[in-house]
């Protein structure tokens, strides 16, 4: 065992306006080990991470590589100190070869034009470390999700790196593709690499690491062997002792199905997922990013393509077999993806509210009756407090738990049914988070059936009647409404390494 | 690895025909519209006229081959017709009217051009002004320019270089040999240079592109700059042929030239085609439509209709193209 720390952070500060993201955090990683960085979300693994990118700059703090002391102000400095990062969102070049990709800042070029014998023996031998069967001529559009992470590793390498952040690397991967992955670290850890990894499933590093560092609310609060911890232990310390408030509403489930879907499939992403829903239900979709849970609702609606599954909606008082586009107009989606889900943000609030409903407040001419407009529209601004100077405000001016609001009350007025919520309060401030939890409680009252999905866990367990856990496309298991927090995040990491063995 | 890294069945037949036409569906067309105008004219197939439409086809093929290089990017500049218009009337009256040395006016005319890109690239890149707009702008303004400057007069070249303008190496004329060494150069600087891969990926997403660290509002100005010249480039070749600079030149040029490229499968979202041989098809497919329907007896005014007609064709084709892509790319990623 190597005593010195390849990678020494201390004590690093990082504030945002209203925000202490990293309060003093510290972190060693030695070469020739893989560590874990662990985390739930907000705990500051991502700053942390930019610090050491040189994407941000810590407020204090001291990084040493290789007992060197070194100041990252910009992603060169982080490349040129030899620190390289594989991202979980891919930044690839679709229409372009594994070869460009790999090069694009750093084409070798003789006499001004690209040396492509030279680029191409480079990336062969990166390739070939990798064990990589395709061409660098392959454009990278050809290539499976997993090949296109390892052009990406593949870039990452190219500048001898000595340092790799992985951030998530396996949320997209197949078994088969993640397993090819793990054995690309261990490779690179033997030629002296050092690997920090990031990520939500705690079956994976006990597979891939061996040490460990947890981060809680910008602090590190555990770090160590990782031999030395158990799942629990780790689970525990991301997300500390404190107790989530009480409940805040009373159930009003009934056992009238208003949505029950059958054996949900599409190749790769989702696998058999089979729920119902019920009237006045709040039901929680618990899974960790990239388990399926998003998608899960997509293709309820037909955002998403399905490969099989069915649909079955309570349609005058009977279940009937749907088409996901029919679907579609009985249910509400609320997504934290505001303008994406058409909220129209240089127009007024009015327009907003009265957009879904044009067609009731027609003249025989078909002009829009401004008057009955303005009713309507004060109507909602007043039932969900909508904080707006006036009506005529454009909607982008609103703060995002009002413009939040606005798409919400624009579903009011269709009053589907059932509403699907993903992420509904990402991004809002705390009163702003209760203000459209208490809209919920109150759609479930009024007998509406609600799918929520957080990725907040004390959101999740404010608001849910009764949990589905969702991994890897599949859902898991059942929680009742009055889980613990240990159970919950249990069940998402522990499913993890059930699924694994599946 | 290999059964993941390559696709694991072979695509069905009927997917293997459409794939083979989106590829070379235009070379067909051509083809095929080149034998029925060989077929059902008499003088479309001879030597002289095909030299013909290559000459005619010079002046586009230049003036298109740099706004490729922004349309790579994923962007456009409609100021190319505008832009050879005012640099190459000023060029003619300095040379006309003020006696200034021939090759003098040609520097004028090419600094003109470039500098006017610079000043697209400049609003585009650094001011962030919407690309369309900005030459919309530029189109509008140096055409009203150019006629204040001419006083909408035609400007009659000397006859020692109207001459030029049909001079000949064989039967070749030496404009198409200068059209095709500067299609041979943008070719080159497109997939040969980091500069043309760099703009490839601007065209992929400038976002990800500029994380990666490549320097698109650099490289975006660049582009501008060299479309820019080209136009006045291609402008000048354009006079010479006529012999007068008028009121008319590079009237609707811009349109054609984004015609030929979308032809050509150079794709206006970005990131896609190719100059050889992919814009070079375009201009001689329209060219040669062009041609042909004179030999058909067709009216002059149908030329128009023809065009759009095609442009429509080659946008269906380019959206095709790229919806049985991402398919099978979710089939594979699945």
């Amino acid at each position: 065992m190597i005593t010195q720390p390849h990678l020494d952070m201390q004590h690093i500060v990082k504030s945002f306006p209203g925000v202490q993201a990293l309060r003093g955090v510290q972190l060693q990683a030695w070469a020739g080990e893989a560590m874990a960085l662990m985390g739930a979300n907000g705990a500051g693994k991502s700053t942390l991470m930019n610090v050491l990118g040189g994407v941000i700059r810590a407020d204090d703090g001291e990084i040493r590589i290789g007992s060197k002391a070194v100041t990252l102000r910009s992603p060169l400095d982080a490349t040129a100190n030899g620190i390289a990062f594989v991202h979980q969102e891919m930044a690839l070049l679709p229409t372009m070869t594994v070869a460009e990709n790999m090069h694009i800042t750093r084409f070798p070029t003789r006499g001004g034009l690209i040396n492509g014998k030279v680029m191409e023996a480079r990336c062969n031998k990166v390739l070939s470390r990798l064990g990589c069967g395709f061409s660098p001529r392959t454009r990278v559009q050809d290539l499976s999700t997993g090949d296109r992470q390892m052009v990406e590793i593949a870039r990452a390498l190219l500048s001898e790196p000595s340092i790799i952040l992985f951030d998530e690397p396996t949320s997209s991967l197949t078994s088969r593709e993640k397993a090819r992955l793990f054995d690309v670290i261990r490779a690179l850890k033997q030629e002296g690499v050092t690997i920090i990894y990031i990520t939500h499933f705690i079956d994976e590093i006990f597979q891939i690491c061996e040490r460990v560092t947890v981060l809680r609310g910008g602090e590190t609060v555990g770090a160590g062997a990782l031999k030395d911890f158990t799942p629990d232990q780790i689970v525990q310390l991301m997300i500390g002792d404190l107790d989530v408030e009480q409940r805040e509403h009373r159930a009003v489930k009934t056992d009238t199905p208003a949505l029950r879907v059958n054996g949900l499939t599409r190749d790769g992403v989702l696998n058999n997922i089979s729920f119902t829903l019920h009237e006045g239900e709040i039901l929680g979709l618990w899974g960790l990013l990239g388990s399926g849970r998003s998608e899960t609702v997509r293709s309820v609606i037909g955002l998403d393509p399905l490969d099989s599954g069915t649909i079955e909606l309570r349609v005058n008082g009977a279940l009937k077999t749907v088409r996901p586009s029919e679907a579609q107009r009985h249910i509400g989606m609320i997504t934290e993806d505001r303008r994406g889900e058409g909220l129209l943000l240089p127009m007024s609030v009015k327009n907003n509210l009265s957009l879904a409903n044009l067609r009731q407040l027609l003249t025989q001419l078909g002009l829009v009756r401004e008057r009955d407009e303005a009713t309507l529209a004060q109507q909602f601004v007043d039932k969900l407090n909508i904080v707006t100077p006036n009506l005529r405000q454009p909607v982008r001016t609103l703060s995002g738990g009002n413009q939040q609001k606005v798409v919400v009350g624009r579903w009011l007025e269709l009053n589907p049914p059932i509403f699907f919520m993903d992420e509904p309060t990402r991004g809002l401030d705390v009163g702003a988070k209760a203000e459209i939890r208490n809209i919920i409680f109150q759609l479930a009252e009024q007998r509406a059936a609600v799918l929520v999905i957080s990725s907040e866990i004390e959101e999740m367990m404010a608001l849910c009647d009764r949990y589905l856990v969702i991994n890897r496309g599949q859902i898991v298991k059942e929680l009742p409404g009055n889980a613990s927090k240990n159970e919950l995040m249990a069940a998402a990491a522990g499913a993890a390494s059930e699924g694994m063995r599946a | 690895m290999s059964a993941i890294s390559a696709p694991t069945t072979a695509p069905a037949t009927g997917q293997q025909i459409r794939n083979v036409l989106l590829k070379y569906g235009f070379v067909i067309v051509l083809v095929v519209i080149f034998l029925y105008l060989s077929l059902a004219t008499p003088n479309f197939f001879g030597l002289a006229n095909l030299m013909g439409l290559l000459h005619a086809a010079a002046p586009l093929a230049v003036i298109a081959s740099g706004l490729a290089l922004v349309v790579f990017t994923g962007k456009l500049d409609i100021s190319v017709g505008s832009i050879a218009l005012l640099s190459v009337t000023i060029g003619a009256l300095l040379l006309v009217r003020y006696g200034v040395h021939p090759l003098l006016c040609v520097l004028v005319i090419l600094a003109i051009g470039a500098g006017v890109g610079a000043v697209n690239g400049f609003l585009i890149a650094a001011l962030k002004i919407n690309p369309l707009i900005v030459t919309l702008g530029m189109m509008l303004a140096l055409r009203g320019l150019a006629l204040q400057i001419s006083e909408g007069r035609f400007i009659t070249l000397p006859d020692d270089i109207r001459t030029l303008g049909s001079a000949q190496i064989g039967p070749v004329f030496v404009d198409v040999l200068i059209a095709l060494g500067v299609l041979a150069v943008v070719h080159v600087i497109h997939t040969r240079t980091p500069f043309g891969r760099r703009l490839m990926a601007i065209g992929n997403g400038e976002d990800v592109a500029a994380g990666l660290g490549v320097r698109v509002n650099r490289l975006t100005f660049m582009t501008y700059v060299i479309s820019g010249l080209l136009a006045s480039f291609g402008g000048i070749l354009s006079a010479i042929q006529v012999g007068t600079v008028s009121a008319f030149l590079g009237d609707g040029l811009e349109f054609t030239a984004v015609s030929v490229i979308v032809i050509g499968g150079i794709s206006l979202f970005g990131g896609a085609g190719s100059i050889l041989p992919g814009l070079l098809l375009g201009v001689l497919l329209l060219e040669m439509i062009r041609n042909g329907l004179t030999h058909l007896g067709a009216s002059p005014y149908s030329y128009r209709l023809v065009n759009g007609i095609i442009i429509f064709v080659a946008m269906y084709a380019d959206s095709l193209k790229s919806r049985v892509q991402t398919r099978l790319k979710v089939k594979r990623d699945g």
